[in-house]
C-alpha cells in the first residue's frame, strides 16, 4: 500500500469511525429495568396481603375532607384526600414484600411517627409499620405541608396495620 | 412483546391534530388536562419528585409494574389503543398529525363519509365499554365494574375528565346531537345483536367485554350507557353544550370542512386519537403514582 492509500485509507476509517460514533444513540436510562422486567410477572411478591384488607386502615373522612380510594391491587391500596373537590394529598399503603428494597431506606432513619421510623423524601412522608407495611402520604398540592403529611399520617390505624399477617 | 412504556410515554405528541382538538374542548373543563408527555416529565409533574436518584427508582418500579401482565395496566392501554386504531385512513391521519396542520383536508374529505348515525351510538356504547374495562384493569376493581365507575365519575379529573368531555363532545353531541344518550340506547336496542356484531371496534375488543356472549355484551354496554347517562346528562346541561357550540369549539381544528356537524365529526374521528393519546396519560398517571409509593 502506498503512502497516499494508506492515509486515505485511515482518514476513511476515521471519518467512518467519527459517523458511527456520531449515529450511536445513548442507551436510555430506563434499558436496563425494561429488559431485566420484560414479559415477567414478578413485580408482586405471592406472598403479598391482599390490597383490599388495608382500605379499612386508612384514614377516616369528614371535616371537609373526602377520601377517595383510587387503587386497590395485591399487596397495594392507594386513596386521594380531597378538599371542596380538589385532591392535595395522595395515601397509600404498601406490602414491602414485593419490593424489599423500599425498606432499606427506613434503616437511617432518624424520626419516629408513632413509634414506627419515618422517611422524608421530598413531598412525602412514609412509616414503616410492622417492619413490612410502608404506610405513605404524599402531598399533591401545595397547600398540604409538611405538618400536614405528619398529622395525616397519625390518623392511619398504624396500629392495626402493624399486625397484619399474611 | 408489547413496546416499553417509557417509549410510549417519550413517544407521546406536544402538537398534533389530537392536541389541537383536545385544547379546543378545554373550556369545557378548564385546567383539568396538560399534555404531560415524557416518562421523566411524567415522573417529575405527578409524583413532585425532582431528586434524580428517586426518579429513577420510582421509573425503573413503574416499568416492572407496566410489564407485569397481572397488575392491569398494559391491558388497559391495550384497550385505549386498540378501540382509537380502528379508524380507517390512518396513515393520511397521521400524515396530518405530523405535519400538525389541517392543510390538505380538502382533499383528504373526499374520501371520507360520516358514518351512519346507528354505527355511530355504536361506536359510542363501546367507546364508553372501553372506558370503563380499562378504568377496572388499571384500578383493580373486580367484576364488570359499572357501579364503582359511574360512583368514580364524580371524583374524574385531569386527562380521565378530558377524555370524557371529548367522548361526550366528539362521539355524542357531534354525530347524535345533545340528546345522544336517548338516541344511543334506543339505537343499541335497534341495530341489536346483529348491529353490534359487525361493528369494527368491538371486534377489536369484544374479548375483553364482559358477558361472554354477543348477546350478554350488548346487554353490558346497555347497563354501561344507562349507568353513566344521569352524570352525561347533567354534564351536558351543566356545560350547555349543543350541536352548534361544540361544532363551533371544532370547527378552528379542522378547517375546511365546513360547519356541518357530521362532517366535522367524521374529521375528527379519522385524523385523532384522543381515546389513546389521553389514555395513555391515564396509565403512566396511574402506573408512576403506585411505583411512588412502593419505592
Amino acid at each position: 500500500m502506498t503512502v497516499v492509500k494508506r492515509i486515505s485509507f485511515s482518514a476513511t476509517l476515521i471519518g467512518l469511525l467519527l459517523v458511527s460514533a456520531g449515529c450511536r444513540q445513548e442507551p436510555s436510562r430506563w434499558e436496563a429495568a425494561q429488559k431485566a422486567t420484560e414479559g415477567k410477572k414478578t413485580s408482586v411478591s405471592q406472598d403479598a396481603v391482599d390490597g383490599s384488607i388495608f382500605n379499612q386502615f386508612f384514614p377516616p373522612q369528614g371535616d371537609g375532607y373526602d377520601i377517595v380510594f383510587k387503587q386497590e391491587k395485591s399487596g397495594f391500596a392507594q386513596a386521594a384526600l380531597e378538599q371542596n373537590g380538589k385532591e392535595i394529598a395522595v395515601f397509600s399503603v404498601f406490602d414491602t414484600a414485593s419490593d424489599p428494597d423500599a425498606k432499606t431506606k427506613f434503616a437511617e432513619s432518624t424520626e419516629q411517627v408513632d413509634g414506627y421510623p419515618v422517611v422524608i423524601e421530598e413531598k412525602s412522608l412514609s412509616a414503616l409499620v410492622g417492619d413490612r407495611y410502608q404506610v405513605q402520604v404524599r402531598s399533591t398540592d401545595p397547600a398540604f405541608g409538611k405538618s400536614m403529611r405528619a398529622e395525616w399520617l397519625t390518623k392511619f390505624n398504624l396500629k392495626r396495620i402493624a399486625e397484619i399477617e399474611n | 412483546m408489547s413496546q416499553a412504556i417509557y417509549q410510549i410515554v417519550d413517544k407521546l405528541p406536544e402538537k398534533n391534530l389530537t392536541t389541537r382538538m383536545l385544547g379546543a374542548l378545554d373550556s369545557i373543563v378548564p385546567g383539568e388536562w396538560k399534555n404531560i408527555v415524557g416518562f421523566e416529565n411524567t415522573i417529575k409533574l405527578v409524583t413532585g419528585a425532582k431528586d434524580q436518584a428517586r426518579i429513577q427508582k420510582i421509573g425503573e418500579r413503574a416499568i416492572a409494574l407496566y410489564n407485569d401482565k397481572t397488575q392491569g395496566y398494559q391491558t388497559g392501554l391495550w384497550l385505549y389503543q386498540t378501540v382509537d386504531s380502528v379508524q380507517g385512513l390512518g396513515g393520511m391521519a397521521s400524515f396530518l398529525n405530523k405535519i400538525g396542520s389541517s392543510v390538505g383536508f380538502l382533499s383528504f374529505l373526499q374520501s371520507i363519509t360520516p358514518s351512519p348515525e346507528t354505527t355511530q351510538a355504536v361506536d359510542f356504547g363501546v367507546k364508553l365499554v372501553t372506558e370503563i374495562v380499562a378504568f377496572c384493569k388499571i384500578n383493580g376493581i373486580p367484576g364488570d365494574g359499572i357501579g364503582d365507575f359511574v360512583e368514580s365519575l364524580a371524583d374524574c379529573r385531569h386527562e380521565a375528565l378530558m377524555r370524557m368531555a371529548a367522548l361526550i363532545c366528539v362521539d355524542g353531541v357531534l354525530p347524535l346531537g345533545p340528546h345522544f344518550m336517548d338516541k344511543a340506547l334506543s339505537m343499541l336496542d335497534s341495530s341489536g345483536v346483529s348491529g353490534l356484531a359487525q361493528n369494527k371496534a368491538f371486534g377489536k375488543i369484544s374479548s375483553m367485554i364482559p358477558g361472554g356472549s354477543t348477546e350478554k355484551q350488548l346487554g353490558y354496554i346497555k347497563e354501561g350507557v344507562t349507568g353513566v347517562q344521569g352524570w352525561m346528562k347533567s354534564f351536558v346541561d351543566t356545560k350547555q353544550l349543543t350541536t352548534e357550540s361544540v361544532t363551533e369549539k371544532l370547527r378552528g381544528v379542522v378547517s375546511n370542512v365546513g360547519s356541518k356537524a357530521d362532517w366535522i365529526a367524521a374529521a375528527v374521528d379519522v385524523s385523532t386519537n384522543y381515546f389513546e393519546h389521553t389514555g395513555t396519560q391515564t396509565v403512566a398517571r396511574s402506573l408512576i403514582s403506585r411505583a411512588a409509593a412502593e419505592v
